[in-house]
C-alpha cells in the first residue's frame, strides 16, 4: 500500500476519524493503531504481519527482562541475547544469499568447491528500519535511559504505520512518551502536516519518478549507448532523484503521523548545501545518522581512543550503514568512500598548524560544489548493480565528450534545479506559505490542496513506482 | 488547584504554532483532508477513471469503474476536467487519460483460391550486411521483464559499432498484448516502424498477459478463460498481428520466450503463452526468432532457481526477489542468446575482420 494511491488515501480517511475518536482512550486507540498498521503492512504481504509480531514480542520480552535484572553481567548477556536476534533475522531476510554468494565465490576463486545451498528468500519490505528500532529500544532501556513500557505501547511504537516500511527511525523516548498521554485533539499542526504531504508527493511522484524514467535509468542502465553529458548529468539527475523520493516519503510519513497528533524527528535538512561529508552526514537521512553514532559509533569507543581508533571507528559505522541498505558490495563502496572522506575530512583538520578559515561566501560556494561532488561521485557505487557497472559509468564520463545528448531536455534540467534549489531556499518561505495556508477558511484549505493533488497528479507519469527506500 | 484546572479550561492557549500558523481541531484536518480528496478526485476524474479502467479483472476494478464513471462524466460536465486537459496539453500529454482499446492488426493475405495448393512459405530473406557506416537499427520493447535483458543488450551491442547507438528500451509497466487499454502495443508497434524503421526488434511481452480479461476484442467476439480455444485464438491472433505487423515493414524480430517462475501455477500460464508465441515464430522463420529461456534458468532439478552457476562456477543471482523479474546475470546470458540470434540473421561481425 504506497503513500500515494487511492487504496491508501482511502485507507488513511478511515483510520485518521477513528484514531482521533479513540484517542481519548488509550486502552482501545493502541489496539486500534497496531490492527491498522497490521493492515496497512499485510497489504505487501500478510505473511510478514507475523514476522513484525514476532518482532515486537521478542524485544518487549528481552527489554522487561533486561530491565528487571540488576547485575550488569546478566543484564549484558540479555542484551546481546537480543540484539543476536533482532541481526539474525535480518541476516537470514537481508544478507543470507549474499553470504552464501560471496563465500562460495571466494571458495572457487580459490579453487575450492564450497557445496553451499541458497534458498529463494523474499526480502520483507521494512524489516531493516523496524530491526533498528527494535534495537534502539533494548539498548535504550539497557543504559537505563529509559524503562520498558506496555507491549500494546510498544507494538504502537514498533509498528505505527507512518515510519514502518521506510522510517524515519524514531527513537523510543521520541514516540512512547507520545503515546502516554492522548494527542489534544484541539491543536493540531495541520497546514504543517499537509505542506509537508503535498512537498512530499511533487517531490516523489513529479520530480523523482519524471527523473528516473527520463534519464536515471537509461542512462545507469547502458552507461555505453550514451554521451559523457547525459551521464554526467544522469549522475546528478540520480542524485536528486534519490533525495527526492526518500525526501518525499519522508514528509509524506511526518505530515501523517502529525495529522494523527504525533511528532516525528526530522530527516533531512538540505543535505545538498553541505559544505562537508561530515556536515552531510548532519543533514542526510538524520534519523540514520543519529541510530549509527548512538549505537555504532559510539560503542565502538567513538573519538575517545586516539586519532587511529576514531579513523577506525568512522571506518567500520560507514561501512554498517552501506550494509545496512543492502546486501552488495557496491553499498560497502559506498560506505567507504563516506567513511574514507570522513576520515579525511578529520585528519586535515587535526593536522597540525591547521587554522580554520572564516566563512566567506566563495569558500562556502566551493566546499558546496566540492562536497556534492564526491556524495554524487559515491552515489554511482549506491546505484550501479556491479562494480564493473559503476566503472562503465566513470570511463564513459570521460571518453564520449562530443556525443549528441537527446536524453538533457529541459524537462530534465528544470527537474534537477527544482531538486537541489529547493534546498537553498530560506526557511521563513515555507514558514510563510504555512502560516498563510492555515488562515484560510477549511474549504479554501480543502480547494488549496485539491488543486495541489491536480497539478501532481497530472505532471507525474503513469503508475506508481515504489520509493527507493523500501527495497533497504 | 480546582481553580487552576477551571483558569486553563476557560481560557485554553492561544493556537499559534510556529512562524505564527494557525492550529487547527482534529476535526477540520478530517474534513480538509476529505475535501481535498474530493476536490482532487473531481479535478483528476479523467485520470482516475483510466487508473481504474486499467485494473486487473475483478470485483476492486468493478468497483472503481462504478465510481469513477460517474465521477468523470460530472467532472465532464462541469468542467471541472478542463484545467487537467490544459495541463496535459501543455505538457504534451494529450492522450495520457484517453483509454484506448483498439487492436489494430495488418490484414490477413488474401485467401487463395479454393482448392488450390497451399503457396510454400516465402524464403528466408538474405543475410544482410552492417558495418559501421551503414548501421543496424536496433528497438527493443515489451513489458517490465524486458527492461533488464535489454539494458544487457544494448550494453554488449555498444561493444558492436555495426549497431546504432542511442537505442532506449521501451519497457511499459504491467503492459502486454491482453489489454491495450493499459498500453496499447499494436498502435506504438505501428509507429515505430513505420517512423524509425528499425531492422532488428527485440520483444518481450506476455508477463501480464495470464489472465482470461482481454480488451479491445473484435466485435460479436467473446472468450473464455485464460487458456481456453477461444482465448488461445484470440492472443495467438494478435501475437500473429505483432509478428507480421514488424515483419512487414522488414524488421527481423526476436521474442524472447517467458521464464520459469518461482510459482509453478503462474509458469504453467507461462507455457501456454510460450506455446503459442513459439508456434507462430515457427511459421515465419527468418523473419521472427523465438528464444526460449525456460532451461537458462532452471536449477539442477529442473526446478526455478533464483541462484544458478554459471560457465566460470560462480554462483550467481538470476533472479529478483520477486520470483520473475531478472537479475543482470540473467539479463547478460539472455542478450548473448538475442545477439547470436541476430548474428544469424544479420552479419554484424565481418567489417571488423577487414
Amino acid at each position: 500500500m504506497l503513500f500515494p494511491t487511492a487504496t491508501f488515501a482511502l485507507f488513511f480517511m478511515a483510520v485518521l476519524p477513528l484514531s482521533w475518536l479513540l484517542m481519548p482512550r488509550g486502552h482501545r486507540w493502541r489496539p486500534f493503531i497496531v490492527v491498522a498498521s497490521f493492515v496497512f503492512y499485510s497489504a505487501w504481504d500478510w505473511r510478514f504481519v507475523f514476522l513484525l509480531a514476532a518482532s515486537i514480542a521478542w524485544n518487549h520480552v528481552f527489554a522487561v527482562a533486561i530491565h528487571r535484572r540488576t547485575r550488569p553481567a546478566a543484564r549484558k548477556r540479555l542484551l546481546l541475547a537480543a540484539i543476536a536476534g533482532n541481526v539474525a533475522l535480518l541476516g537470514y531476510f537481508k544478507y543470507y544469499g549474499f553470504a552464501v554468494t560471496s563465500t562460495n565465490n571466494l571458495f572457487a576463486f580459490v579453487g575450492v568447491d564450497v557445496p553451499l545451498e541458497v534458498r529463494s528468500i523474499v526480502l520483507p519490505v521494512g524489516i531493516s528500519f523496524f530491526t533498528f528500532m527494535g534495537i534502539s529500544y533494548l539498548v535504550d532501556v539497557f543504559r537505563g535511559d529509559f524503562e520498558p513500557t506496555s507491549l500494546s505501547k510498544f507494538a504502537a511504537y514498533l509498528s505505527f504505520f507512518p515510519h514502518l516500511v521506510a522510517g524515519p527511525i524514531v527513537r523510543p523516548g521520541e514516540l512512547i512518551p507520545q503515546l502516554d498521554t492522548p494527542r489534544d485533539p484541539r491543536y493540531v499542526d495541520t497546514s504543517r502536516a499537509f505542506f509537508l504531504i503535498g512537498t512530499g508527493l511533487f517531490m516523489k511522484v513529479v520530480i523523482a519518478n519524471h527523473l528516473a524514467a527520463s534519464i536515471v535509468d537509461p542512462v545507469f542502465g547502458a552507461p555505453d549507448q550514451h554521451s559523457s553529458l547525459e551521464v554526467l548529468v544522469g549522475i546528478y539527475a540520480y542524485s536528486v532523484q534519490i533525495y527526492a523520493d526518500f525526501f518525499g516519503y519522508t514528509n509524506i510519513a511526518i505530515g501523517l503521523a502529525l495529522l494523527l497528533g504525533f511528532q516525528f524527528p526530522q530527516n533531512f535538512d538540505a543535505p545538498y548545501t553541505a559544505v562537508s561529508i561530515q556536515d552531510f552526514w548532519r543533514r542526510w537521512h538524520m534519523t540514520l545518522s543519529r541510530w549509527l553514532r548512538d549505537y555504532v559509533y559510539i560503542p565502538l569507543g567513538g573519538n575517545r581512543g586516539g586519532r587511529l581508533l576514531t579513523y577506525r571507528n568512522l571506518m567500520l559505522t560507514m561501512l554498517i550503514g552501506g550494509l545496512w541498505h543492502g546486501a552488495g558490495w557496491t553499498f560497502v563502496a559506498w560506505g567507504a568512500i563516506h567513511g574514507t572522506a570522513l576520515v579525511a575530512e578529520r585528519w586535515w583538520r587535526e593536522r597540525p598548524g591547521f587554522v580554520e578559515h572564516p566563512w566567506t561566501p566563495r569558500r562556502r560556494a566551493w566546499h558546496r560544489f566540492a562536497t556534492f561532488q564526491v556524495v554524487c561521485f559515491a552515489w554511482i557505487f549506491f546505484r550501479s548493480d556491479s562494480f564493473a557497472d559503476a566503472w562503465d559509468i566513470i570511463v564513459r564520463l570521460f571518453t564520449a565528450w562530443g556525443e549528441t545528448s537527446p536524453l538533457v531536455t529541459v524537462g530534465v534540467l528544470a527537474a534537477i534545479a527544482v531538486g537541489i534549489g529547493s534546498q537553498y531556499l530560506p526557511s521563513r518561505i515555507p514558514l510563510r506559505i504555512m502560516a498563510w495556508f492555515s488562515r484560510l477558511p477549511v474549504p479554501a484549505q480543502a480547494a488549496v490542496l485539491g488543486v495541489a493533488l491536480l497539478a501532481t497528479h497530472a505532471m507525474g507519469p503513469e503508475g506508481v513506482a515504489p520509493f527507493i527506500y523500501f527495497q533497504f | 488547584m480546582e481553580t487552576d484546572r477551571q483558569t486553563r479550561r476557560q481560557r485554553p492557549r492561544e493556537r499559534v504554532g510556529e512562524g505564527g500558523r494557525r492550529l487547527h481541531s482534529a476535526g477540520s484536518a478530517v474534513v480538509v483532508s476529505l475535501g481535498a480528496l474530493l476536490v482532487g478526485a473531481f479535478l483528476n476524474a479523467p485520470g482516475i477513471h483510466k487508473s481504474a479502467h486499467i485494473q486487473s479483472e475483478g470485483w476492486k476494478r468493478d468497483v472503481a469503474l462504478a465510481v469513477t464513471g460517474p465521477l468523470d462524466s460530472v467532472s465532464g460536465a462541469l468542467l471541472l476536467d478542463e484545467p487537467r486537459r490544459g495541463l496535459k496539453a501543455v505538457l504534451g500529454r494529450s492522450d495520457d487519460d484517453e483509454i484506448d482499446t483498439a487492436v489494430a492488426l495488418p490484414e490477413s493475405p488474401p485467401p487463395g483460391n479454393p482448392g488450390a495448393e497451399p503457396q510454400p512459405p516465402s524464403p528466408p530473406p538474405t543475410r544482410t550486411k552492417f558495418t559501421p557506416k551503414k548501421q543496424l537499427r536496433l528497438w527493443i520493447a515489451g513489458d517490465s521483464l524486458v527492461v533488464v535483458p535489454g539494458e544487457s543488450l544494448l550494453r554488449a551491442a555498444a561493444a558492436n559499432r555495426a549497431i546504432q547507438r542511442g537505442a532506449e528500451i521501451d519497457g511499459r509497466i504491467a503492459s502486454g498484448l491482453e489489454r491495450p487499454d493499459v498500453f496499447n502495443w499494436f498502435d506504438r508497434i505501428r509507429e515505430v516502424m513505420r517512423k524509425e524503421r528499425p531492422q532488428a526488434v527485440v520483444v518481450m511481452f506476455g508477463g501480464n498477459d495470464d489472465h482470461g480479461f482481454m480488451t479491445g476484442l473484435p466485435e460479436g467476439v467473446q472468450i473464455g478463460s485464460f487458456g481456453s480455444s477461444s482465448w488461445v485464438a484470440e492472443y495467438r491472433r494478435r501475437v500473429a498481428g505483432v509478428m507480421d505487423t514488424i515483419s512487414r515493414r522488414g524488421g527481423f524480430l526476436v521474442w524472447i520466450g517467458l521464464p520459469i517462475t518461482r510459482d509453478a501455477e503462474q509458469t504453467r500460464r507461462y507455457d501456454t503463452i510460450n506455446a503459442i508465441v513459439s508456434s507462430e515464430a515457427a511459421v515465419r522463420p527468418g523473419r521472427v526468432a523465438y528464444l526460449d529461456t525456460y532451461f537458462f534458468f532452471a536449477g539442477d532439478d529442473g526446478g526455478y532457481a533464483e541462484y544458478v552457476t554459471d560457465s566460470s562456477g560462480k554462483l550467481v543471482k538470476m533472479r529478483a526477489g520477486d520470483g520473475v523479474h531478472f537479475e543482470r546475470a540473467a539479463g547478460d546470458l539472455i542478450a548473448g542468446k538475442v545477439l547470436a540470434e541476430l548474428e544469424k540473421r544479420y552479419d554484424l561481425t565481418s567489417w571488423r575482420k577487414r
